[in-house]
């Protein structure tokens, strides 16, 4: 059963404060910290409530506690076979899990029973010695907070300098991990996993801090024909976004993208036809239609 | 009952959840399937779960909710943190803390030896409300040897019950868990071991992250267990076109179907009423409940299988008779343009591409929807040489909505020219 307590954020808040109590460390103060880091909103109250009016039997007035051990729970079978199942999959074995670990479990699922039909061809090699081998490397300089060396292939160019890296990020379309990184100027950089030739660690410069992704809002009136309203809000949803009812079954969406992801929002955009109308920016618009202008050599309409 | 952040039942704030993230345009007044009690209730919770993920807009129609984050700097699914508010007893939370720390030493007792000891260690504690009984800590035992978090055995006519602890290097997953709990199926799995460090190093981002699967992972969780054990799964759903009425259909789950663009996740299953496979969204999926074993699972398997050959995405598209159709695309790409050939390879799913000469490629696929195909056609509005299908309703689809956008954008001073 996955909707359960013992996997609770209550559970695991307690446990904390027990974990504290048990070392002779507790105090009323902790008590708030712990549950505004682990906690919700709301929690603030009834779970100091609790633990002090004895309903939870777990606390004296001194903080100190019955519980003898720092409280720990054992993995359940499901967390098990989640486990077992996820290692069978190549981007998992990047990480070099200990599998040995879960001998005779039962995985929780075939790795082919789900299917990413519109996934990209061209994903990355995870099994191919080299790439796994750049992976691990920049994985560790992520964890101990050094720099890279990398020389990689970018679009028009060869790159051949020191990075400093901030995240692994994955995309799920596009089956490729990219290294977001940053030169000793500032200046971001997003380099393929897959592009890169060498890679060693170098010690960290003294550098600027990256600069700020750049965002961009672009606004769509969405016409709701052909449960275009659903499929639009769907769609767009990885995105920051607002949606206002103009009418009926007209709706403003704002949504806000990085500039450097432009070209992709506006074949996005370009899916739903003429039931969203891009109404703002100016420069978004020009791209439209200079994309319908260069449709234009091939079609007069209804050709 | 007075109002509590925790939940006894998922199922209920599944939709108002989905509303606030996927819509977010609707006031109070527009929630009407429920009471309005039930709605602020479900709102309250809403915004103690997600905290700044929450916002509102009020305009003349009313108070708005909506959930709006950029997946790309979100670095845990926001969703997760509802899979935690399950609510429990008071009795629940005393005897899971008690009992695991009795049994911490790794030996193996009897029932009533947890017993005592559970009284005993309620006992120390001032002003404790609740004495555990045997027969509410056999329960309790039970339920966590279910769980898997511990181990019986017999010994004679006693029963001992032990912690199930399991060597594991937990060091050595924290990376890999840490990745596959926002990349991997039922992720929320991989929070709830997260959980369980003092510390996790924020090493990862995603793209194309398609965050509300995760209110879904219960359904998924159980129609998975059903394909484990081989077994038919009586399913509760509704449709978009039934209007919030709710069907029931006999089914054997054989795949799923998620989409990498949008996030979308329907179950394809062997539907035993209509005697083919069929796909259901797993959003729609109220209830799924395990009922008999399938010794045919490996026959559906393969009619799933061929089913499958002629889809190009989810539809097998409104002709029940499964008609086959040919869409024929020719796409122009320039002498610097191999990127748009290289596209159109990485992307063909079960077409083929062909290269026609210098600057001219054609995409061919076999479907039963090629509908379902115009999204992904009009991408390359710019570059379509020429659009052909054996269902005339798509080519006339594709002309129809071109000559609408040359509308919209050029109007009558025709600035697309």
């Amino acid at each position: 059963m996955l909707f359960h307590e013992v996997y609770g954020s209550y559970y695991n808040v307690v446990a904390g404060i027990l974990a504290e109590a048990v070392r002779g460390e507790l105090s009323g103060e902790r008590i708030r910290k712990i549950i505004e880091e682990k906690a919700y909103l709301e929690s603030g109250i009834t779970i100091p409530n609790a633990l002090k009016k004895g309903k939870w039997p777990f606390l004296r007035a001194d903080y100190t506690t019955p519980i003898r051990h720092t409280p720990t729970m054992p993995l359940t079978d499901l967390e098990k076979q989640w486990l077992k199942a996820v290692c069978e999959d190549p981007r998992i074995r990047l990480f070099d899990p200990p599998v040995g670990d879960l001998e005779g479990v039962t995985p929780l699922f075939e790795r082919d029973f789900f299917v990413r039909f519109d996934r990209y061809a061209d994903g990355d090699p995870y099994e191919d010695a080299l790439y796994r081998e750049h992976f691990r490397l920049v994985l560790l300089a992520l964890k101990e907070g050094r720099a890279l060396r990398i020389r990689f292939r970018g679009k028009s160019a060869r790159h051949d300098q020191i990075y400093i890296p901030e995240k692994i990020e994955y995309s799920a379309k596009d089956d490729k991990m990219r290294l977001i990184a940053h030169s000793k100027m500032g200046t971001p950089y997003v380099i393929r996993m897959a592009s890169v030739q060498a890679v060693s660690l170098a010690e960290m410069p003294d550098g600027r801090e990256p600069r700020p992704a750049e965002k961009e809002t672009v606004v769509l009136t969405l016409t709701d024909e052909r449960n275009a309203l659903e499929r639009a809000m769907i769609h767009f949803s990885d995105l920051e976004k607002e949606t206002e009812k103009l009418d009926d079954n007209r709706y403003r969406i704002s949504l806000r993208y990085r500039k450097d992801d432009e070209t992709e929002i506006l074949i996005r955009v370009l899916q739903f036809g003429p039931r969203v109308r891009v109404t703002s920016p100016e420069s978004f618009i020009s791209l439209i239609k200079e994309r319908l202008s260069m449709q234009k050599r091939f079609t007069s309409c209804g050709s | 009952m007075a109002y509590s952040e925790l939940i006894k039942n998922f199922e209920k704030i599944r939709s108002y959840m989905r509303d606030f993230y996927i819509y977010g345009f609707r006031t109070r007044t527009e929630f009407v399937r429920k009471s309005a009690r039930s709605y602020d209730n479900e709102r309250r919770r809403v915004e103690s779960w997600l905290k700044g993920a929450v916002s509102f807009r009020q305009d003349a129609s009313g108070k708005s909710v909506f959930i709006s984050v950029d997946n790309r700097e979100t670095l845990h699914n926001p969703f997760y943190k509802a899979l935690k508010a399950k609510s429990f007893t008071d009795r629940d939370i005393t005897l899971h803390f008690y009992i695991l720390d009795v049994l911490s030493d790794g030996e193996k007792l009897p029932l009533r030896a947890i017993a005592e000891r559970v009284s005993g260690r309620c006992e120390e504690a001032p002003e404790a409300a609740f004495y555990p009984d045997d027969a509410t800590v056999r329960n309790k035992l039970k339920e966590y040897v279910s769980l898997g978090i511990l181990a019986e055995e017999k010994q004679g006519r006693e029963v001992l019950y032990s912690r199930n602890d399991m060597k594991w290097d937990m060091e050595g997953w924290r990376d890999a868990v840490a990745f596959a709990s926002e990349a991997m199926p039922l992720g929320v799995i991989g929070s709830f071991i997260l959980d369980k460090y003092k510390h996790v190093p924020e090493l990862f981002s995603f793209k194309h992250h398609y965050l509300p699967g995760a209110l879904d992972s219960e359904i998924l969780a159980e129609l998975l267990a059903c394909r484990r054990e081989r077994r038919n799964a009586l399913i509760t759903f509704s449709t978009r076109r039934s209007r919030g009425e709710i069907h029931q259909a006999l089914i054997y789950p054989l795949k799923l179907y998620i989409s990498t663009q949008d996030g979308r996740e329907n179950l394809l299953a062997y539907s035993f009423h209509t005697r083919r496979p069929r796909m259901y969204r797993l959003d729609k999926i109220r209830s799924v409940k395990m009922t008999d074993p399938q010794p045919e699972a490996e026959r559906l398997d393969m009619a799933g299988e061929r089913f499958a050959e002629f889809l190009w995405g989810t539809s097998a598209g409104g002709d029940k008779r499964r008609t086959l159709h040919t869409l024929t695309m020719r796409i122009h790409a320039g002498k610097d343009e191999r990127y748009i050939a290289d596209r159109l390879c990485r992307e063909k799913r079960n077409g083929t591409v062909t290269r026609i000469d210098e600057n001219t490629w054609e995409f061919s696929a076999l479907v039963y929807d090629a509908q379902e195909m115009l999204p992904w056609i009009r991408t390359f509005t710019g570059r379509i040489e020429r659009l052909s299908c054996t269902d005339a309703e798509v080519e006339r689809r594709f002309y129809g909505d071109l000559a609408a956008m040359y509308q919209i954008y050029g109007g009558d001073d025709d600035a697309v020219s």
